[in-house]
């Protein structure tokens, strides 16, 4: 009597099934990567003629989605709604430039980098600005919440003169370079010369690199999620193996690859 | 769905950083008020002067000032202004949007005060040998500020909560602007925003409870 209580709660619980289904097996049976997308950021993220979001972030969306077999939606967050649009459960995966500092690990699960920024100072030709050191005591800005803001910040800060003021989207700050409101502005290379490019603000130029540390960055999901971060790592890893990276990095930027490994350390 | 584990003691570490920022809030808006009234009480006084240049400019002022946002007003005065060449700091921005808004909604609150005080004690005080301008500011003039010291007061609020759109405009000593700073250092966006809401409630609560015990003692019959 006992064995078969015991053989039919066995059963009931094979049946059905583990209890807990996680973030991976959410997407997959849901059929829809929802990617935040910062499109203000070009070349990762911005808007075609058609208002299409085009860029590398939301090509490496599309292909996440596709190695996962399910469609990609883009949910554009600016920079400082990266992480509430996570938490609250509007996107499953950030594909955002979004550099993985020790203290935002402490919030959100980083993956291996994927991409990796160069900085360079882009400067109103009125200010006679010629390099990085060329900035001490003038006012300076950048997007708030990115890796170089707060670099920047800090660097303004040992100056010891001068001013430093954050703008909330990247297009902000070029508007108030090119009005001169401010003389100069750090951002990802990429970034300053897709943006001196546009002329849609005259009066610019790219006038050198700034000496911060090489800004990788990373996909991102929930902390808790090592079997998403476990995929994502896989991912980020078969791109560069599959040449795809070279390839999307190519279309978007072009130059020079990057290299997303240190050396000397294991990740 | 909400999946979030607080660190409070984390961003509590951050609470001396944001009420300095706090006092730089309060500071904009007492500035962008005493700004506001001055130019509100012009603006009345433009409207009463019978000149149509002058009421048809205190009109236009407080068309715009009512019917766009406090946040196109700010960002105008920023970004607007700057592709003329004028180029304001983010401080006084900010100062100049608040104020002007203020401004508009304070002449209104004038115009209404106004309408409350009979003509007749006008007549009276002239047909007692006072001027125009003595009857206005002996006799109308007081009654007017005890009537609208109330919507005052709820400007002075509405001033406090404006101060937050200063993020727009590169402010980042602000309480608002640290509270962002904060959130893009950490990802804590839930703790500091929480603790930043409260300040802002304490702010406007002691303002509103302070305006009622003025009120309470000076405008007792």
């Amino acid at each position: 009597m006992k064995t078969k209580v015991l053989a039919l709660a066995a059963l009931t619980t094979a049946l059905a099934g583990p209890a807990l289904a996680d973030k991976l097996d959410d997407i997959i049976s849901s059929g829809t990567l929802r990617c935040a997308v910062v499109l203000d950021f070009p070349p990762m993220g911005s808007r075609d003629a058609n208002n299409t979001p085009v860029g590398f972030d939301v090509d490496y969306c599309n292909d996440l989605a596709a190695a996962l077999g399910v469609t990609a939606e883009i949910v554009e967050t600016p920079f400082p709604e990266r992480i509430p649009a996570l938490m609250s459960g509007r996107v499953d995966v950030g594909v955002a430039s979004t550099s993985d500092t020790l203290e935002r690990a402490k919030t959100v699960g980083m993956s291996v980098p994927y991409f990796a920024f160069e900085m360079a100072v882009t400067s109103n030709d009125k200010a006679g600005i010629t390099s990085f050191e060329g900035m001490k005591g003038k006012t300076v800005g950048a997007t708030a919440g990115t890796f170089e803001a707060i670099a920047l910040e800090k660097q303004v800060k040992e100056w010891g003169e001068g001013e430093f003021r954050p703008y909330q989207t990247q297009a902000d700050v070029f508007l108030a370079l090119s009005q001169g409101q401010i003389d100069a502005t750090v951002s990802t290379s990429t970034v300053a010369q897709a943006n001196v490019k546009t002329g849609n603000f005259p009066g610019i130029s790219v006038v050198g690199k700034a000496p911060f540390d090489t800004d990788y960055v990373a996909l991102f999901t929930n902390r808790e999620e090592y079997g998403l971060i476990n995929y994502l790592n896989l991912f980020v890893n078969q791109q560069v193996r599959t040449g795809r990276y070279a390839e999307l990095y190519e279309k978007w930027v072009g130059g020079d690859l990057p290299d997303l490994t240190v050396s000397g350390v294991y990740r | 769905m909400f999946n979030y584990t607080f660190h409070w003691n984390q961003a509590l570490k951050a609470l001396p950083q944001m009420l300095d920022g706090a006092l730089v809030t309060l500071k904009i808006a007492l500035l962008s008020m005493a700004i506001g009234l001055a130019f509100a009480l012009l603006l009345t006084l433009f409207r009463l002067s019978g000149s149509r240049i002058l009421s048809g400019f205190a009109r236009t002022w407080i068309e715009i000032a009512r019917n766009t946002p406090a946040l196109f007003q700010i960002y105008m005065a920023h970004f607007g202004l700057g592709s003329f060449g004028i180029h304001l700091s983010p401080f006084t921005a900010l100062l100049a949007g608040i104020a002007f808004n203020n401004a508009g909604y304070l002449a209104e609150n004038f115009r209404g005060a106004l309408k409350a005080i009979p003509d007749t004690q006008t007549r009276a005080g002239r047909s007692l040998g006072m001027s125009a301008i003595q009857a206005f500011r002996l006799i109308v003039l007081p009654q007017m500020l005890r009537v609208a010291f109330l919507p005052i007061t709820n400007q002075m609020v509405w001033a406090i909560l404006m101060t937050s759109l200063g993020v727009t405009v590169g402010m980042n000593t602000d309480l608002a602007g640290v509270t962002q700073e904060l959130n893009a250092r950490s990802f804590r966006t839930f703790e500091f925003f929480a603790i930043a809401a409260v300040i802002y409630y304490a702010i406007a609560k002691v303002v509103t409870l302070a305006a009622r015990l003025i009120a309470w003692r000076m405008f007792r019959y």
